[in-house]
């Protein structure tokens, strides 16, 4: 029990040293020489975990994927229509994205990542999964136009989200990450909420992106 | 060994809070009897008498109990972080589908309202009710739904008055009826309090959370 739980603390530290190493200097610079001294763990603690730094990268994206699914989920699963949930619960990943390290930490190695590691693939599906889901429920309720497929929506969706996280890291560190994500549901409600739920939508997005604008959060 | 024999305790003792409650649901105060509820919890006297000492006390546990069950549930849901005034309307929302459709929701209301008017339990209740409603309604003022002139105390002790008041002049037997009423006492009870630009859109938020929870309500 306490054999145990010592290992997952010395694997704790293995990777939260790694996260701070990958997010100051770059996955391709840090060494694991360099992750074994800012851990101050000896070689062998760090090989009984990981086997390599690819192992290691897979486990800071399935973790930080982890974190923000469950954000998601904690979300979207509650008496709230549906729509309601999907925006408010992109909002509050955006956020976490710009405050929890792993999370974007794991973000940043998807993206170097993605082509060739199984867990970006399964973090990816998962992402398209449950926002298919959401989106029938949506379609059902009323608020999203019967006509869609809930697949081809789910997929937009996540794509669109992916696709305004890329810029707002490339040109200001993730700073103008909200910003971003609200143009990017102001083009995209229009063309997939019902007539009589769009106004009440357009009022909707404009309170969330308020409450999340960069002024309230250096309150 | 001891935890065990713990754990089967807590087990009678939830065993005997909601058989009890199902009577107090459905049945006012006086006109429950622990034999009624021994037969319900299907347990011994002796088992009873272990844990609570009287009727009296199992009302206050009940009471005690929903109390701690709601405040668990008002922190999910502030953990959702909408504005203020949103996570409000979702409370009120949350404690009517459980008022309606849960029985130990139902049996803590009422006892509260008949048992808790003695030694203070009713103002400690209602007390950290407001507070907690306070709180929120300070974060719609900061958020800019509330108006900066109205005090977050008294807004939160109107609502918690509006709610008790409801549950007696409504009926939470009817669902549809009960739901419709809430809303329309949001509905009157906002420009009283919320800067008139955001009255629209918070209606219609209103409207769309009393359709959501006529589909969730189902009747005791």
């Amino acid at each position: 029990m306490v054999r145990q739980a010592r290992s997952e603390a010395t694997r704790r530290k293995i990777i939260t040293s790694a996260v701070e190493l990958f997010n100051e200097i770059g996955y391709p610079a840090a060494g694991l020489g360099d992750i074994i001294e800012r851990a101050e763990m000896t070689k062998g603690a760090l090989y009984y975990h990981f086997d390599s730094k690819e192992s290691l990268a897979t486990a800071i994206i399935e973790e930080g994927s982890a974190h923000l699914v469950e954000a998601f989920r904690s979300i979207t699963v509650s008496s709230a229509p549906a729509l309601e949930g999907i925006i408010h619960g992109v909002f509050v990943v955006a956020d976490l994205l710009s405050t929890d390290q792993i999370a974007r930490s794991g973000t940043q190695l998807l993206r170097a990542f993605g082509e060739f590691n199984d867990a970006a693939a399964r973090t990816y599906g998962g992402w398209v999964a449950e926002m298919t889901e959401r989106t029938r429920q949506a379609i059902d309720e009323g608020d999203l136009r019967g006509d869609l497929d809930p697949q081809a929506v789910g997929e937009t969706t996540v794509g669109a989200m992916l696709g305004a996280e890329l810029p707002a890291n490339a040109t200001s560190a993730g700073a103008d990450m909200l910003p971003r994500v609200t143009r990017t549901w102001k083009v995209l409600l229009p063309a997939i909420v019902s007539r009589e739920s769009l106004s009440y939508f357009d009022e909707f997005l404009a309170r969330e992106s308020m409450r999340h604008s960069p002024a309230r959060l250096a309150e | 060994m001891t935890e065990q024999l713990d754990r089967r305790a807590d087990t009678t003792r939830l065993q005997i809070l909601r058989a009890a409650s199902r009577q107090f649901a459905h049945k006012s105060y006086s006109l429950v009897s622990l034999d009624d509820i021994l037969a319900d919890a299907e347990v011994t006297k002796g088992a009873m008498y272990f844990h609570f000492r009287s009727k009296h006390a199992l009302a206050l546990a009940i009471i005690e109990h929903r109390a701690a069950v709601a405040r668990a549930s008002i922190d999910q849901l502030l953990a959702r972080k909408l504005s203020g005034l949103e996570t409000l309307l979702d409370i009120s929302y949350l404690v009517a589908i459980e008022d309606i459709g849960d029985e130990i929701a139902r049996a803590g209301l009422n006892l509260l309202e008949s048992v808790g008017r003695t030694d203070g339990l009713q103002a400690n209740v209602l007390g950290q009710w407001v507070t907690a409603y306070a709180a929120v309604a300070g974060k719609a003022i900061r958020d800019g739904d509330i108006t900066e002139d109205r005090d977050p105390q008294s807004v939160a002790r109107l609502l918690v008055s509006m709610y008790l008041g409801l549950r007696q002049t409504s009926n939470l037997a009817e669902p549809e009826r009960f739901l419709r009423d809430l809303e329309n006492m949001w509905a009157l009870m906002l420009p009283g309090f919320v800067k008139p630009d955001r009255i629209d859109y918070l209606n219609q938020f209103i409207k769309r959370r009393t359709a959501v929870a006529l589909k969730k309500a189902t009747p005791l």
